[in-house]
This record gives C-alpha cells, sequence and structure tokens, in this order.
C-alpha cells in the first residue's frame, strides 16, 4: 500500500519514540510493524527526515553503528514528543470520522 | 566543544551507508549480490532526486529565514519613520555619490571602446616637446605601416574642421581626416551608402547626427556632391546612430564639438609632411615590448631615407590606446573614488553611532526575546537584516540620486574626461551599488550587533534599569564622532585646495574683463579667399562693420600662429633656437582684450606695412633678460623693431600662465586663413553676440561665423577637467562635513539627555547655566579637537598625491589647512550649541525626579 502524503513524518516520530536509530533502521521498523503493508520508497526518508529536523522535531547525532561503521542516529527531541501527541490525537480523530462514514451501521450496531 | 555539523554534511555518505545495509539485508535472505544491489538502489529510488528533495528542504529554510528577517526588518523600522528617515538619507548620500563616481569610472577607465579588439589597439606617436603634442609624419607612417611586421591595420587621423555648404548658407562642422586602415580598425560599418576607399579623394561619410541635422536624414544624399571649403566633395555614406569617434583628440580643448564628418586624407599630404595622429592594432599574441624594438629599428631605416630638416624630434612612443586615452583623467578619478569611499566611511560610521543610540534603547527588547529562546546567531542575524535592509533602501535611494547627479555632471562638463558624456548606469554600475549597499549593511550593523550582544542582557530586564549604553559605550560613540570629523576633515582640505587653485586660476590683472569679451570664429575658406587683395578686403569690411556696430566699445581679429628656429637677443649659446607664438592681429584686438600698454606705444594702422612689433611683458622677459627691449630689434624671423610692452592676458587657458606672444600687425599674416574675432562690449554679451555674428555672416554667407561665446566662458572651458574636480570633491567635502556635524551632534545631544540628572544635582548645587554651557560644549570641543588634530595629520600625508591637480598651490598649504581647521572647529561648536542650551535649560527640579 502507498504511504498517504504527510503520514510519513508522524511515523517516523513514532518509531523514533522506542529510541535513536539510523535511516534504514527506520524503514525497516515502519515496514515490519506494519506487517509490510506499507511500502516507502526508502529515498523519501530523507527529504522527511531532515524537514523534521528542520523543524526542530528531530535531531541527527553522529555515532558508531553495529558493525563499528560511522552512521547518523536520529532522535526525537522534546518538541517533537510533543508534535507525536498532537499528531496522533488529530490522526485518531480523522481515522474515527473516517470509519464512522465508511461503516455507519457496523458502528451502530456495536453501540 | 565540537563544533555542531549542518545537517546535510555527509548526506550522500548517508545515503550510500542506506543502500549498503538494504543490500547486505538482502543478501542475507538469500538473493545473490549483484541482483540485492540493484534491488536495493530500485526500493531506494532515484538517488539524484532524493538528494535535490533534502537539500531544497534547507534552501527553502534559508529563504524563508531571511524572509521572515526582512519582514520583521521592516516593521521595526515603520515603528521608527524618524530613525529609518534619517538612516536612509544618510546611505543614500554616501552610496549615490559612489555610484555616481564609479558610473564615470566605468565609462572613462573601465568600459572598452566600442571597436573590434580594443584591448589590441595602440597608439603611436612622435612626441614634440616643444609643441608639446604626440605627432607623426604622414610619410613615416606610411612607412611603418608597409614595413612593420607587428601590426595587423595602421590608421592615422587629424582634425579637420569645414564648412558644408548644401543650398543655402554654410554649417561649421567639425570632422576629422582619416587615412590607413581606420574604418576596418573602428569596425565601421555604413548605416547607408558605404566608406569611402583608400584611393579615393574628395568624398565625405556623415555621421548620423549631422546627415539628420542638416540633411534632414534624407537617403537621396548618397552620392549628391556638397561644396565643402569651396570645393565639390561627394557623399558617400552614412555611419549608424551608434557609431563614435573615441579616438584621442587633442584639439577637443579648442574643439570641442563631437565630431561629425570623415574626409580622406587629401593626396597631397600623404605625399607631404602632415601631421597625423596614428593608431595601430597589434597581431594577437604581439606584445608591446616588441612592437616598440620594431619601430626603434624601422625608425632608424626611415632616417637614413628621409631628409633630415623634414623630421620632427623623435620621441617615438607607443603605448596602449586605452591608456593613452585615459592616462590624463585616471589620476583625479582615482583621487574622486577615493574620497568618494571616504563619504561612505563617514556615512557607516554615522550610521554605527545612530545604531549604537537604538541598541541602548532596544535593549530589553532584545534581553526579551533572548530570554524566550532566540539563539545568539538568530538574534544578531536579526540585527544585520535591519541593517541590510536600511542599507538596501539607502542603496535604491542613492541610486536614484546617482542618476540625477551623473545627469548633472555630463551637462556641466560633458568634456571633462574622455567618454565622460557616455556616463549611463549599465548593468556593472547596479551590481557595484548593490555589492555597496550590502557591505555597507554589513559594516555598519556588525559592530553595533556585537556591542548589544555582549551587553549584560540580564540586567536590562531587571525592573527599572534605565537604557544607557553606559560609560563604554558613550566612549565608543565618541571615539566613532572623532574618526568622521578626521575623515571629513581630509577632505576638506583636499577641496580647499581645488577652491584655491580655482582662485589663483582667475587671479586676473585689473582691466581684464573676459565676462565683457566676446570671442567668434570665421571660418574663411575656398577659392575666393586664396588671395591676398580678396582676402583682405574682407578683413577690412569685416572690421569696418564690426567696429561701428552699437554696442561694442572695441574690437579685433587675431591669428596666432608658431614659429620655431628663431634665436632671441639675449641667448648666450651660440646656436639656441625658440619656438615663438606670433599673433598677427589688427589695433582694436588688444584693446578689446582689455590689454594694458606697460611701455613704449601701441600699434596702429600706420604700422601695417611691418617691421614694429610689440610684446607682451612674458616675451619680453624671455627674449631681453632685463634689459630694455624698446627700440631694439628682435627676429620674427624677419628683423623688427620692439616699440611697445603689454601686460599679459590669459586668453585660452586659465590653468597655465599666459604663453610669450609677440604681437604683429594683421597684413603681416604670412598665410591666409579663417580668423578669431574679439569683441568688448559695452552692454550685454549675450546680447551682442548674435547679432555681431549676423553682421559678419551678412559679408558672405557661404562663409560660416561659429563658436560664439564669452571669453569668461571660453576660458572656463578650457579648465573643464579642473572644474569637475572641484564640483565633485566640493560636493563630497560638504556632504561629508554635514555627516560629521549631524555626527557630532547627535553625540553631544545625547550625552545630555543620559546626564540631565547629573545636570540638575549641578544646579541645584549652585552651577550657574553659563558653566553648564561651557561644560557641554567642551566635551564637544575635546572630541572636535582630537577629529581634527587626526584629520591633518592625516591630510598631511594624503594631500601630496592630489600635486597634480593643484595650480600654484602646494599640497600642504599652510593657509588652507589653518582655515579649514578653524571652519570645522567652530562649526563643531555650533553643533554643540543647541544641546548646550537645552543643557543650561534644565530645570533641577524636575531633572531630580527625572528618571
Amino acid at each position: 500500500m502507498e504511504l498517504l502524503q504527510g503520514t510519513l513524518d508522524v511515523l517516523i516520530l513514532r518509531t523514533l519514540l522506542g529510541g535513536p536509530a539510523h535511516g534504514h533502521a527506520i524503514v525497516k521498523a515502519i515496514e515490519r510493524n506494519s506487517e509490510d503493508v506499507l511500502q516507502v520508497e526508502q529515498g523519501s526518508l530523507y527529504p522527511a527526515l531532515h524537514r523534521l529536523i528542520r523543524r526542530g522535531w528531530i535531531a541527527a547525532d553522529e555515532g558508531v553503528s553495529e558493525n563499528n561503521r560511522r552512521a547518523k542516529f536520529y532522535r526525537l527531541t522534546v518538541r517533537g514528543r510533543k508534535q507525536l501527541q498532537v499528531e496522533t490525537t488529530k490522526w485518531d480523530r480523522l481515522a474515527r470520522a473516517i470509519g464512522r462514514i465508511l461503516r455507519p451501521a457496523q458502528e451502530e450496531a456495536q453501540s | 566543544m565540537k563544533r555542531r555539523r549542518h545537517p546535510l554534511d555527509g548526506l550522500e555518505e548517508d545515503i550510500r551507508d542506506h543502500i549498503e545495509r538494504e543490500t547486505s539485508d538482502l543478501i542475507a535472505t538469500g538473493m545473490p549480490p549483484e541482483e540485492a544491489r540493484h534491488a536495493a538502489i530500485r526500493k531506494f529510488g532515484n538517488i539524484a532526486r532524493v538528494g535535490e528533495e533534502t537539500r531544497a528542504v534547507w534552501n527553502w529554510a534559508w529563504i524563508e529565514h531571511l524572509r521572515q528577517d526582512m519582514r520583521y526588518a521592516g516593521r521595526v523600522l515603520r515603528r521608527n519613520p524618524g530613525f529609518a528617515a534619517v538612516a536612509v538619507a544618510t546611505l543614500a548620500l554616501g552610496i549615490g555619490m559612489n555610484t555616481a563616481v564609479f558610473s564615470v569610472v566605468n565609462a572613462v577607465l573601465l568600459r572598452p571602446l566600442d571597436y573590434p579588439h580594443p584591448e589590441r589597439l595602440v597608439w603611436l606617436a612622435d612626441y614634440d616637446a616643444r609643441i608639446k603634442r604626440d605627432a607623426v609624419a604622414s610619410p613615416d607612417l606610411m612607412f611603418w605601416r608597409q614595413h612593420g611586421e607587428s601590426y595587423t591595420m595602421m590608421a592615422a587621423y587629424g582634425p579637420q574642421q569645414a564648412a558644408i555648404a548644401a543650398g543655402g548658407a554654410a554649417q561649421q562642422v567639425s570632422g576629422v581626416v582619416v587615412a590607413g586602415d581606420f574604418w576596418s580598425l573602428t569596425g565601421a560599418r555604413p548605416a547607408l551608402g558605404r566608406l569611402f576607399g583608400p584611393q579615393e579623394r574628395d568624398r565625405l561619410v556623415l555621421a548620423w547626427d549631422l546627415y539628420a541635422r542638416q540633411f534632414g536624414a534624407d537617403p537621396a544624399v548618397i552620392g549628391k556632391s556638397v561644396v565643402v571649403d569651396g570645393r565639390a566633395v561627394t557623399i558617400t555614406g552614412v555611419l549608424p546612430r551608434a557609431f563614435r569617434f573615441q579616438f584621442p583628440m587633442w584639439w577637443q580643448a579648442v574643439e570641442p564639438q563631437p565630431v561629425e564628418a570623415y574626409f580622406p586624407l587629401p593626396a597631397a599630404d600623404i605625399a607631404m609632411f602632415r601631421s597625423v595622429s596614428a593608431v595601430a592594432a597589434l597581431k594577437p599574441r604581439v606584445r608591446i615590448a616588441q612592437a616598440r624594438a620594431e619601430l626603434a629599428v624601422l625608425e632608424k631605416r626611415a632616417q637614413a631615407t628621409h631628409p633630415v630638416n623634414m623630421r620632427f624630434a623623435t620621441h617615438l612612443r607607443i603605448e596602449p590606446l586605452a591608456q593613452k586615452l585615459n592616462g590624463a583623467a585616471r589620476p583625479a578619478l582615482l583621487i574622486l573614488a577615493a574620497a568618494g569611499a571616504l563619504v561612505l566611511l563617514i556615512a557607516c560610521l554615522n550610521m554605527a553611532n545612530l545604531l549604537l543610540v537604538r541598541a541602548t534603547v532596544r535593549q530589553r527588547e532584545i534581553a526579551i526575546r533572548a530570554a524566550l529562546g532566540a539563539g545568539r546567531g538568530r538574534v544578531i542575524r536579526q540585527l544585520l537584516a535591519e541593517s541590510i535592509a536600511l542599507a538596501v533602501a539607502g542603496g535604491a535611494a542613492g541610486l536614484a540620486l546617482a542618476r540625477g547627479a551623473v545627469a548633472i555632471l555630463v551637462r556641466l562638463s560633458p568634456n571633462a574626461a574622455p567618454r565622460l558624456a557616455e556616463t549611463t548606469i549599465d548593468a556593472r554600475v547596479l551590481l557595484f551599488t548593490a555589492a555597496a549597499a550590502i557591505v555597507t549593511g554589513l559594516l555598519f550593523g556588525a559592530g553595533p550587533a556585537i556591542a548589544l550582544w555582549r551587553a549584560n542582557l540580564h540586567d536590562s530586564l531587571k525592573e527599572g534599569a534605565r537604557a544607557s549604553c553606559g560609560p563604554s559605550g558613550l566612549r565608543l560613540r565618541r571615539l566613532l564622532v572623532a574618526g568622521e570629523l578626521a575623515l571629513a576633515i581630509v577632505l576638506l582640505i583636499g577641496a580647499g585646495l581645488l577652491v584655491k587653485s580655482y582662485w589663483r586660476m582667475h587671479a586676473y590683472p585689473p582691466g581684464f574683463a573676459p565676462e565683457s569679451i566676446v570671442t567668434m570664429k570665421v571660418r574663411l575658406a575656398g577659392p575666393q579667399y586664396s588671395e591676398r587683395e580678396k582676402y583682405e578686403a574682407y578683413m577690412r569690411e569685416l572690421l569696418r562693420r564690426v567696429e561701428s556696430a552699437p554696442g561694442v566699445r572695441a574690437a579685433g581679429v587675431s591669428n596666432w600662429f608658431l614659429f620655431d628656429g628663431v634665436p632671441f637677443p639675449s641667448d648666450t649659446k651660440p646656436g639656441q633656437t625658440h619656438v615663438i607664438r606670433l599673433n598677427a592681429s589688427s589695433p582694436g584686438y588688444l584693446k578689446a582684450l582689455g590689454v594694458r600698454l606697460l611701455r613704449g606705444r601701441w600699434l596702429t594702422g600706420a604700422d601695417a606695412k611691418g617691421g614694429h612689433v610689440l610684446l607682451n611683458e612674458n616675451m619680453a622677459r624671455a627674449a631681453f633678460g632685463t634689459r630694455d627691449p624698446i627700440g631694439r630689434q628682435i627676429l620674427t624671423p624677419a628683423p623688427a623693431t620692439v616699440v611697445g610692452i603689454v601686460s599679459a592676458v590669459k586668453c585660452a587657458e586659465l590653468d597655465a600662465d599666459p604663453p610669450p606672444e609677440i604681437y604683429i600687425p594683421h597684413e603681416q599674416l604670412p598665410f591666409l586663413s579663417g580668423t578669431d574675432v574679439v569683441v568688448r562690449a559695452a552692454g550685454d554679451p549675450a546680447e551682442i553676440g548674435p547679432e555681431i555674428r549676423k553682421l559678419i555672416a551678412g559679408i558672405d554667407p557661404s562663409q560660416p561665423v561659429y563658436d560664439v561665446k564669452t571669453l569668461e566662458r571660453a576660458l572656463s572651458d578650457s579648465i573643464a577637467p579642473r572644474f569637475f574636480n572641484l564640483f565633485l570633491l566640493g560636493t563630497f567635502a560638504a556632504a561629508a562635513l554635514l555627516l560629521a556635524l549631524v555626527g557630532i551632534y547627535g553625540v553631544i545631544a545625547y550625552s545630555v539627555a543620559e546626564r540631565t540628572r547629573e545636570i540638575g544635582v549641578r544646579m541645584a548645587l549652585g552651577a550657574q547655566r553659563r558653566q553648564v554651557v561651557g561644560m557641554v560644549v567642551r566635551e564637544g570641543l575635546i572630541m572636535a579637537l582630537a577629529g581634527i588634530v587626526a584629520g591633518l595629520a592625516g591630510a598631511w600625508l594624503l594631500t601630496r598625491e592630489m600635486a597634480s591637480l593643484l595650480y600654484n598651490v602646494r599640497p600642504n598649504d599652510a593657509a588652507t589647512f589653518a582655515a579649514v581647521a578653524a571652519a570645522l572647529g567652530t562649526a563643531a561648536i555650533l553643533a554643540c550649541w543647541a544641546p548646550a542650551l537645552k543643557a543650561a535649560l534644565v530645570d533641577p527640579v524636575v531633572a531630580l525626579k527625572y528618571e
């Protein structure tokens, strides 16, 4: 499934909630956690990462990876953590709203 | 501390690393390595595009920040319109003046000639020290052209005044004769018709302006015959509107009109000995030194073939044409450019000063922004954005100012420098202005921005803290103002020296009143005047009509020429000779000029047969030393008796002493040519000029009467370049003075406001108002004196660079230095006076409550 426009940002933030990660690991985590439903064009990760750095939601640190190579690790900043909350709330409301429209009967039956 | 790197650093590495990780993941699933690599790249997408999009994130951010900064700066400045207006005016003055000077430098020194390969063009000359002119004998040039190996083309040209008659009255036209490869050297293409070839004679090519003015832009004139100085000449073509004659014109001082007609060099002149100016194009990769060496060899060969007595003194020279063309204007323009830079520096100091005052007011605002998390860099960038916004606004206003200034300059003295009239605001000038504005903004913005940051922002947030730049800030501001005054005094002294030179040039002897003297020229050419009898009949009729015209006090005709090889009676070395200047004039000429008789008697009509001469005092001194010349013989070159000595007046060049001259009766003129007419008017010379002109033209309409102007005007035209320098440097000095006085006023007024409470205390304790005024003025005076002393020292070192621009004034003329220092000191005291009076009117009761 293609990723919805703009949702990659929030997925990155969510992924980094688990701790700092390098770029490849972030993509892999998104694919794995969505049970491989979401296919990210891997390159599109980088503009998104830089957009988030610019807004001050994540930061990049130079670090050493597991196989002892230099790599950039991205981590969530304090502002990024707050932003994730905002975005998650927004997403939940949006998802509920769309759900209600698409399956009204089922909703009713359940209530 | 480790320097934080920009997130974009190492982006390529990050991407490569990413793909390698994906590749090894895929290999781990059992894919062959080569296939895994391709799959990884496919999954990643277009690497170049990803890099571009990632970088774009930051580009956009940079612009976004700049826009935010600029928008904020605009808001801040709109909220302080007074400050913004003063700042923009200051900068407009500084940047505008520099833009104006640069556009002149650009037109005169930087822009190449509009001819093909201008960098290869060289000037060939044989300098004749006695007539102080570069010249080449036409046979020599033909010889060089034939045998020289260094050149692709060689051309000769010389001035040619001509009376062109095409139905009705003849018009005086400034033209040139051209020979050799003139057309190909200049890359000229005809707009109409064709350009005459090297073998053609009695042909004429018109400049576009002449074609439009005299021939009504009628293409039918091509191939038509017109009468030029009594000869039938065929018009072969018209040059395009954009074509200009841009070669050096030594005659421009005398005939400043643009070149509008091109004639072939008469056949007789090619074979005969005629002095021409020469320009050549070097072959590609031939250096000027090679050409010089070759010319020296050719010269030796030429000497062996022509008779020696047919030659000028030989001082062969080759120099790049551009250097020859603007060599005379270059030093003055560089000095003016430096002066412009000083004005801009003063404007910068003034701005820094203004910003320091504002910084104290804004400390709290900045402190709040810093407390809210604005980074140090962000705040400084914001402050610089304000400076640059001001500088850009100042630059834009300055550009408008420069446009006006250039228009005025070109109108005032179009001939002050070659190609000055072609000055425009082109792309290079715009670039210069933009660069000047931005550098200026950074320069005056950086200091205050840093100073502001260094200030203890914490203190300024405290309740009740008063905005103040403190003692160290005020000290800095005093230093800036002293610096301004020092720079201003350098400019003022430079301008003062030029003013004094100007005065010295205009120091006329008593009785000489050039403003009431009208001069004009009569062409008098053509076969009808080649007989002396007819020529003299014309002259007699001219003198009769002009002398009896109403409003004429005295009038005369004059023709001067040089004669070489004449010994003086006072010569001590045997065989020594001189170039003498003979002036064949009618008796009324010297009286019209206002020349006084010092000894002996005037020449009268009875002396027309020759043998009697007058000398001017300079000639008497040169030829006879201390002996009394009256009644003695002098060679002219025929022996003549000196009957009188007259005073010497400047009647051609203001910035040179009057030349030694011998006056002979007009009837003794050894050749027949046009003449200068000089009229001393009783009333308004502007009215009588055109009337006299009409009167003379009435004798024979085929002979143009032209160049009607007062002698005062002719004299001031002769120093056009000097006037140009004086005008510009004077304007710069005035601007510098104004800025420096505003600076000193600002600092003193601010310091008085700061000390209101202290002044109140002093007055409560019994200080007199007089003492308060004294205290304030003393503060200003110390600052002014420091600036004046530093400025005098600077001027002492710098003015020697402008020695070539001065006339009869030494570069460190003590009187000028003293006068300028005194004037500036007085002006500085006056600038302090208003704040001092305000201080004296402080009411102690109010002041003590003032917080």
